[in-house]
Order: C-alpha cells, then structure tokens, then sequence
C-alpha cells in the first residue's frame, strides 16, 4: 500500500513506540493547541507504557456488555496544561471518585474525545488503572463542550462526573440536563488552574455499541504515522485523503488575525477571531477563516465552502506539519484542509448541536445545498 | 558605502570569520604562525576590513552558539552542576513528570526541589507560597554547595512574585549564587520555561569566558570595534545582556546561515535548503529576517522559551510556493559568519493577555510593542530605527473567551554613535 505506507488499520494494542504518532494524529482532529506541553506529555505517557507495557486497545464489541466504562478528558485550555503539567494522579482520582460514589470499579477507559492532549490522557488512565482501553470515542474530533458527544445524543448522561484539577482539588457534578454540567464545570477549570482531569459519562460498554464513535484510536494513530512519514505537503495532502476523506480547498498566505470579529457567546470558550487568508494561485480568492477554539467556517471571496462539524485544520506548507491555532502568524504560507466529520453530526439533531448556528453563523451547510 | 562589518562563527574545533563590506563577502583565514583560535581569527578579521576600507570596521558580531551547544552535550565539559526549584501547587508523581524530559537538560541537573505555590495564565493564585518549605529548601540548598539555581513557577510570566520571593530566599541562604529565574523570559510551557533558565545557568561561566575573551582580543587592536553577540533568532545583543541571559545565543547558527544565504543571493525573502548530516533540510527568510519558531531543538529533545529558526527535512522536489528556492553552498560555516555580520539588534516578547474589547485588545498590543521595542534598543538598536518585524495576536483556544497570546518581533538598525556604545 504504496500510498499509507504507515497505515496499519486497526490495532491492538498501543505501545511507548505509537505515542509520537498518536499525538501527532490527535492534533490533525483537533490542531487547537502548539507544542508547548509535547515534550512533558508524550515522556510521561511513553515511560508509563516502558513501566507498565502496552496498553490493549479493545473494540466495543469485543467487551462484554456488562462491563462498565468511564470516558476521560481535558477539560480547559492545553495552554494552561503546558505551563501547569500534571502531578500524575489526576485522572484516576477522578476515576475513583466515580467509582466511590456508584460503587462499581471501571473494567476500560474510552476518550471523551479522541483528538488532542485529551486522546493520549486516557491512554494513561488505561496504563495507570491497568484496565484496557475502548477503540471507541464521543467525538471524532473535538467539539467545545462536554455534551457535544455521541453519547448524549444517545440519551447517556454525562455525569455524575468528576473534575480534578493540578492543585489537588475536584468537582464532581450531578445534574438533571447534560448541558447544565457544562455551565456548572467552566468557573471551576478556572480556578483549579484552567485546566483538569475529567472522568464523565460512566456507562455500560453494551450502550457504548450503540452510543460512541468506533475506531476512533486507531484512526488517529494511522493519521499519526501519515503526517510522521513526510514533510512534502502534496505527499501529504494525498495520503491524508486516502484514510480520512480530507481534501485541500485552498493555499494561501495569512494575511490578517482579528479578533471579536463576531458575536461573542461567553457560554463557548475562546472568542470569535478571524483569519484572513490571500490565495497564491489558483482563483486568487480571498479566504475568511472564522475560528473559535476550532475553526468553524472557511469562506472564499465571501461564500462559505466549509463549516462545522467539518473538521478543518491547516497544514503549514513551509515546515510540511499541522499548523495549530496558537501559533499562527501573519505571512504564513498554509493549505486549507477540510475532513468530512463522523455522520452523526450530520443529523438534524448533531447540527442544531454543534453546526454552523451554533457558533453564530446562520447559513446553511455547503454539504446539504 | 557604511563601514565593513565582521562575522565570528566560534566552533569547537576553531573559529571563522568574514567580513562583509556592502554586496561583497569575504571568507577571512588566518595566515601562519596566527592561529585559528578566537583571538587570531579576529584579529585576521580586524585587519581584512582595514584593507577593504580604510576606518576599518565597526563591529564584530559573535556566534557562540556552536561552542554552547557542544559544552552542552559533552559528558566531559566543565559546566556547573545545576539546582532546579519549580514552584508549583502539588509535586510530580511520576518520575517522569519531576524531570525534564531532554537528557542533555537532565544531565546537567544536579538536585531538584519543589515549593508550594504558583499562579495560573493569568496570575491568579493558585496556592500561597510555601515559606516553611521554601526555608527548609534554601537550607538544604545551601549545604549541597551548588551555587547555579534555576528556578521556575507556574504562572511567573503573568505574576513574578512568588518565584522571586524563591529566588531571594536562596540567595540569601547561598551568598553568591548565580541564580536564573524564568519569568525573565516569558513564554510558555513549564517543561520549556525550565530546561530555559536550566541552560541559563549551566552556561553562564562559559558564555562568560568566551565573551570576556573576545573584549579582551578586541581591546588590543587598532580601532574602536566592538563586541555583538548573535541571539538564536538571528538578532544580536550586546555581550553585558547575553552575559546575564546566555541562552539568548542559544541556537543562533540555524538562523545566521540562513540570513548569510540569502544575502549572498540577494534575496529579502526566500527558503533556503541547507545541508545536514549530508541530507537537505529548510528554512526560510523573510524581510531579510529568519524565519523563527517556538520549536522542539532537536539536539536537545525538548522545546525552549527562545526562538530559533526550525529547519525541516526537505523532501525531493523543492517548495516554497511562491519564493524562490536557495541551494546554500557547502561551505555554511561561511554563511553563518555573513549572517552574524549582517546581523541587526532584535528582540521578541511572547506572553498572555486577557482582553475584553478591541480597545483593550489594542491597548495590550501597543503595550507589549513599546516593551519590545525597548528591549531592541537595549540589544544595541539606535533610537528611531526599529520596527515592529512581526506581531500576532491569536486567542487562546479552550480559554476564558478574552484570552490571547501576543508575540511581538522588533528589529532595528545598530548604534554606531558612542552613546551606544
């Protein structure tokens, strides 16, 4: 398979040599964050996996039902996890504190979303808790708020859920609407340090067949070995495609970052900025790319051409790599690239979640004209 | 014509130099009995530009960085031993966690100590400062005898206060400490902040004697030619800033070949493919400045809070889109003493705001350029010349709605008069 030279399908297991690649396929789903914190967080879980060996990567289907799961995240700012790393122990007190409380002991770990720091944290739980871990995730990518998953759409409550931050001090959270919890966490990250260890949406691997996004692990890691492979961006581009359904939509240069450029929504972390974005060649088109703490719509010459739940992110043709949002500086020569999301969020009910309208753009999607 | 200007490239094994006098550059090799040292090459290097004009040259702009870097990853070099403090709300642990990731950072750690306390992003406390811990700390500090002492605390780039309340505690427990303290640099990522003021402190001594040799190899030549010392950026700073902050000159050499290639073409904006390790890798320039980053530094294995310009392997079949493309020449280490000749005074300032208005957003921005530019005009840049190179300002994803990052660039001509000097 001369093409995805890396791809190796579905795994099995993940092992201290696959963390280069899972981190760098966790930020292709979600290229918010720069590489400040890499270093510390691909060590620490590389020499848990060199202590505690590989961690065996489980399709849902392949647990028994009545095991019960609990998914783990970042919650908060990869900014703020950079300059405060963890101790170590905080994503399985906030385990264990769920276990206390429903009185069960969790047989496997799943992401809450399989795409940034928040994909190899729950390779650490797994490696800490030694149970395994779900090929499986809520997201596909990530979206802003803890409800955003497949699970809730599926009727499964995000709490009771657990918070810990790197001060040592937890939330846990009950309510009677997933969405509320959300509200209820955000003043909380703050004070704890703007970011923490969650552990939410505990439930039974027979809902999770139904509820969560399989395959998402394994999908990341191959996207990983992809963007280890090579630095040539056409290379790139076309082997991306072959495993993601990615395709190029424009390159230019950044000519401009703006920031308040829309409405601002405060319930919704990080505000509204824009990147301009001139096009060498091609139609010379002008691009708008309006960005949250994803990017949310990409326009050209005014028309909108992508939009959330697309997954959007830009590779820096200099350096042949993912360029991510906190590091993107005007002169900039990038590729526009744009992934089909999982269907889900697609439905009537995933757009009125987390589409175009929901971050202040009434427009319909390209993908449904 | 201005008056010709001297690059030094200082490597283990000897130095080089050129001296670039307008469009022409010229490789300058001592002849028999001088030596290839510092000092002859200089001294070679002096006498070249007096051939080539008759006032002979200004200034002489030092890369030190590839002697820095081989100390560094020396077992055997004489590099103090260091002391780290990181002041943080809860200690590592993981073993992993407690150490710096880069075994090149790790080697040269000789004690590591943590302090209760630190702040978020933005300055607000996290924990208040641990003083019974602190004193117990200083004291065992003090008894170890190391007197190099890195300290680092979450948050001390928005809120100093308790990584210098640390930083007094020790000196005044070990009189005569040469202590390193992380918000002197900004940036972000504790892992980078750290290995930062660890490399700091372990080169100190060294960037010292280089320096001090160069002043005293000057001082006895014809001519009032002073000493510039070239920054990882590409930039240079006088000897008094990079003496007190050494990791400045850190990686320097990436950014001054590049530089020295372009100008050799007489490119302002180009990518440029070096050599390394026999294969090709790329970088790029821009307005006659190098292309720098916030990169991981391959030799060391973990990122620094000071910027350099990050090659990329170059893959057959050349790029750049719309720039042309530079196959440098063999001969780099000559490019990298025209880059360090060529080089101008530079700065850069990368931190966290919180904003909520575009008038306050542009306040913030305009603040953080004056800061920059003051800092250029203390790297030797003359009043009234420096310009802002760059600037972004892009919201911190996942952050309180309001936060944002802001890197500043400010380059700027050299004060030739004798204020500046």
């Amino acid at each position: 398979m001369s093409g995805t030279a890396g791809y190796l399908g579905a795994m099995a297991s993940i092992s201290a040599e696959d963390v280069p690649a899972l981190y760098e396929g966790a930020k292709f789903y979600s290229p918010a964050v720069g590489d400040a914190g890499r270093s510390s967080v691909t060590s620490w879980l590389a020499g848990l996996l060199e202590r505690n060996g590989p961690v065996p990567l489980m399709r849902v289907e392949s647990v028994a039902p009545d095991t019960q799961c609990v998914a783990v995240c970042v919650l908060g700012s990869g900014s703020a996890m950079a300059d405060l790393p963890p101790a170590g122990d905080e994503f399985v007190l906030a385990v264990r504190q769920i276990e206390r409380l429903q009185k069960v002991r969790f047989g496997a770990v799943y992401p809450l979303a399989a795409a940034t720091i928040s994909a190899l944290v729950p390779v650490v739980t797994a490696a800490q808790l030694g149970v395994p871990l779900l090929d499986a995730d809520g997201m596909g990518r990530t979206f802003a708020l803890i409800h955003h998953t497949a699970m809730h759409l599926a009727g499964v409550s995000p709490t009771p859920l657990v918070a810990v931050g790197p001060t040592g001090e937890s939330v846990l959270v009950e309510v009677l609407s997933g969405p509320r919890a959300d509200r209820m966490l955000r003043a909380n990250v703050d004070t704890v340090g703007g970011w923490a260890a969650l552990a939410a949406y505990p439930v039974d691997a027979g809902t999770l067949r139904r509820a969560a996004l399989p395959g998402t692990m394994s999908r990341i890691t191959n996207v990983g070995r992809v963007l280890l492979e090579t630095t040539d961006p056409e290379a790139l581009v076309t082997r991306l495609g072959a495993i993601t359904g990615c395709r190029r939509v424009a390159r230019g240069r950044i000519a401009e970052l703006e920031h308040l450029s829309r409405q601002n929504d405060v319930t919704i972390p990080a505000h509204p900025s824009s990147l301009v974005v001139e096009e060498t060649g091609g139609l010379g088109r002008q691009l708008r790319i309006e960005l949250r703490s994803e990017i949310v719509a990409v326009f050209a010459d005014g028309a909108l051409i992508a939009g959330a739940p697309d997954l959007m992110c830009l590779l820096d043709v200099s350096r042949g790599a993912l360029a991510t949002l906190d590091s993107l500086e005007p002169g900039d020569l990038i590729d526009v690239l744009v992934t089909p999301a999982d269907a889900v969020w697609y439905s009537p009910e995933g757009m009125e979640m987390v589409g175009l309208a929901s971050h202040g753009i009434p427009l319909e999607h390209p993908r449904r004209r | 014509m201005s008056a010709p200007t001297i690059g030094v490239s200082l490597r283990p094994e000897r130095a080089y130099a050129a001296v670039v006098h307008g469009a022409t550059a010229v490789p300058v090799e001592p002849v028999a009995p001088a030596r290839n040292d510092a000092d002859g090459v200089i001294a070679a290097a002096v006498a070249e530009a007096r051939r080539a004009a008759p006032q002979g040259a200004d200034a002489v702009t030092v890369d030190i960085a590839p002697v820095l870097l081989d100390a560094l990853l020396r077992p055997d070099s004489e590099i103090p031993p260091v002391a780290v403090v990181r002041v943080v709300p809860r200690a590592a642990t993981d073993p992993v966690l407690a150490q710096s990731p880069a075994a090149a950072v790790e080697r040269r750690v000789a004690g590591r100590w943590t302090v209760g306390g630190g702040h978020d992003l933005l300055g607000n406390e996290l924990r208040p400062l641990d003083r019974p811990g602190l004193a117990r700390i200083a004291a065992e500090l003090a008894a170890t005898g190391i007197r190099h002492v890195a300290v680092v605390a979450a948050g001390s780039q928005a809120r100093p206060a308790h990584e210098r309340e640390v930083a007094d505690a020790i000196q005044a427990a070990v009189p005569g400490a040469r202590i390193s303290v992380a918000s002197d640099y900004g940036g972000q990522g504790l892992t980078a902040r750290e290995a930062t003021v660890v490399l700091d402190c372990a080169l100190t001594p060294l960037a010292e004697r280089l320096l001090d040799r160069c002043e005293r190899t000057l001082a006895r030549l014809p001519g009032d030619v002073r000493l510039r010392v070239a920054r990882g950026d590409g930039g240079y700073s006088t000897p008094s800033r990079i003496r007190v902050t050494p990791v400045m000159a850190f990686g320097a050499t990436d950014a001054l070949e590049l530089c020295g290639a372009a100008h050799l073409a007489g490119l302002d904006d180009c990518r440029v493919l070096l050599d390394r390790d026999g294969s090709p890798a790329a970088g790029e320039v821009r307005h006659r400045l190098a292309v720098v980053r916030l990169a991981e530094q391959p030799q060391l294995g973990t990122e620094l809070v000071v910027p350099t310009a990050a090659l990329t392997p170059e893959p057959p079949g050349s790029r750049g889109g719309d720039v042309p493309v530079i196959r440098a020449p063999h001969d780099q280490r000559l490019l990298a003493c025209v880059g360090a000749a060529i080089a101008r005074p530079a700065s850069w300032l990368d931190e966290v705001a919180f904003i909520e208005s575009a008038d306050e957003l542009e306040r913030v921005r305009r603040d953080a350029e004056e800061r920059a530019t003051a800092m250029v005009m203390a790297n030797g840049a003359a009043p009234g010349t420096t310009h802002i190179a760059e600037i972004s300002t892009v919201a911190v994803p996942y952050s309180p709605s309001g936060t944002v990052r802001i890197r500043v660039r400010v380059a700027g001509a050299p004060d030739d008069t004798p204020a500046g000097r």
